[in-house]
């Protein structure tokens, strides 16, 4: 479906990152791989530092440490939230929805929406697509957007399609209306007849989780339980190939614009090799599409846009506005493309959590 | 347009690859391999083939015929 939004504007990007460092040079050993083929893995796919929690730290944890941060500098108001929206697939409990519970340890006032959703790597443009909805209906001025993971807690360490590649990171995004009639072009699919290429099989109500689906199984030469993610790489890097470049062509005319009136392309990052790949295919150039969030920080799911958007544009879009092309595509399955004009922002920086002494 | 042959030789980083020959028995035959095949395909021929065709097939042979089924024969 196509949606198009007028007088909303996003207005500050947050980005929290672990500041723990893991190196896949340190992590080989974990892997049935033999050095020349890691090399080759490493150079292709981008495998090189990745930020990761340690094992207590929950995406509330996360996010209740950035908000901190943006009350103190005085960025961010606590009593004009209007709604906490949290995008998340790792959340800290089944009941309450995590950002109740964000809710609560902040003290927000109780005229407050709190609302988690379950999406992935295309959560983000969910997540802002919802606020713009909200935006629409005079009860809601501002709205925080938290989408945050901790999926290193559930991807199996000896997974080598996985472990290598995947961030924890959240962030926040705040979205309010805008005195210009600026407007937002978005587009979004789901498939959810695919929903096993990506999958967590144990821990929801279908198979809960029990010490027989913690077990370790072998699947081709990667060991990983049924409590841990599994990704069918070649199905989605197939889901990749035939629905992101389409998308962005659809996004194109229903903005009646073109690549070229676009200054940045700002994508999820699964990884270097298929970005590099959408970046041929698409047919725009490297400059302009950024592919460096794997290699530095990992694959942090949705929260890889927001993390892209702060790192490589950072505090230019403070003092500056561009034309941005931002594209979400992931679990779900679901995919989600948005052309925007995004600047002039209040704040837009990344910091960063100690594992333990922030708590 | 590269040959298939060579395609296939490339991406399982030997010189020549004969239709009989089992894909297990490539080294290089691993879930990148399987990635960059989709990928060459699509570059070099603009076909896509799915992950599942590719799960399917046993020989270099059976690789060839649904390369050249996508291709019209």
């Amino acid at each position: 479906m196509n949606l198009k939004f007028q007088g909303k504007r996003i207005s500050g990007i947050l980005a929290i990152l672990p500041e723990y460092e893991a190196h896949f040079d340190d992590e080989i050993q974990n892997y049935s791989l033999s050095s020349s083929n890691s090399m080759k893995l490493k150079k292709i796919m981008g495998y090189d530092k990745h930020r990761v929690v340690s094992d207590e730290v929950c995406v509330s944890d996360l996010c209740i440490f950035g908000l901190k941060h943006l009350f103190e500098m005085n960025l961010l108001d606590k009593d004009e939230i209007d709604a906490l929206i949290l995008v998340t697939q790792t959340p800290d409990y089944i009941v309450p929805p995590t950002s109740n519970i964000i809710q609560g340890t902040l003290g927000l006032k109780q005229d407050l929406l709190c609302l988690d959703i379950n999406q992935g790597c295309a959560g983000y443009l969910v997540g802002l697509i919802e606020a713009f909805l909200l935006l629409g209906n005079n009860a809601f001025n501002k709205i925080v957007l938290l989408n945050a993971d901790v999926l290193s807690r559930k991807v199996s360490k000896q997974d080598r399609n996985s472990y290598p590649l995947i961030g924890d990171a959240a962030s926040i995004t705040i979205i309010e209306r805008d005195a210009v009639e600026s407007e937002v072009f978005a587009t979004l699919k789901m498939d959810g007849s695919r929903a096993e290429a990506l999958i967590i099989p144990a821990g929801g109500m279908r198979l809960p989780a029990t010490d027989s689906t913690a077990a370790l199984e072998l699947d081709g030469d990667n060991l990983r339980s049924k409590n841990h993610l599994k990704m069918d790489g070649g199905a989605v890097f197939n889901f990749m190939q035939t629905e992101v470049p389409p998308m962005i062509n659809d996004l194109m005319n229903f903005a009646g614009i073109s690549k070229d009136d676009i200054d940045y392309f700002l994508f999820h990052q699964p990884n270097k090799f298929m970005l590099q790949k959408l970046t041929n295919k698409i047919g725009i150039s490297p400059v302009k599409m950024p592919s460096n969030i794997v290699e530095n920080f990992g694959n942090s799911s949705g929260v890889s846009v927001p993390v892209n958007i702060t790192f490589n544009l950072g505090s230019k879009l403070t003092e500056q506005s561009y034309a941005v092309c931002l594209a979400g595509f992931g679990s779900g399955l679901a995919w989600s493309s948005m052309f925007l004009r995004i600047g002039e922002l209040n704040f837009c920086g990344i910091i960063e959590f100690g594992n333990k002494g922030d708590l | 347009m590269r040959d298939i042959n060579t395609l296939l030789a490339g991406i399982l980083e030997v010189e020549k690859v004969y239709d009989e020959d089992g894909l297990d028995t490539f080294e290089a035959w691993d879930s990148l391999a399987v990635l960059s095949l989709m990928f060459m395909v699509d570059e070099e021929y603009g076909v896509i083939i799915g992950n599942d065709e590719i799960k399917s097939a046993k020989t270099i042979g059976d690789l060839k015929s649904i390369i050249r089924e996508k291709l019209g024969g």
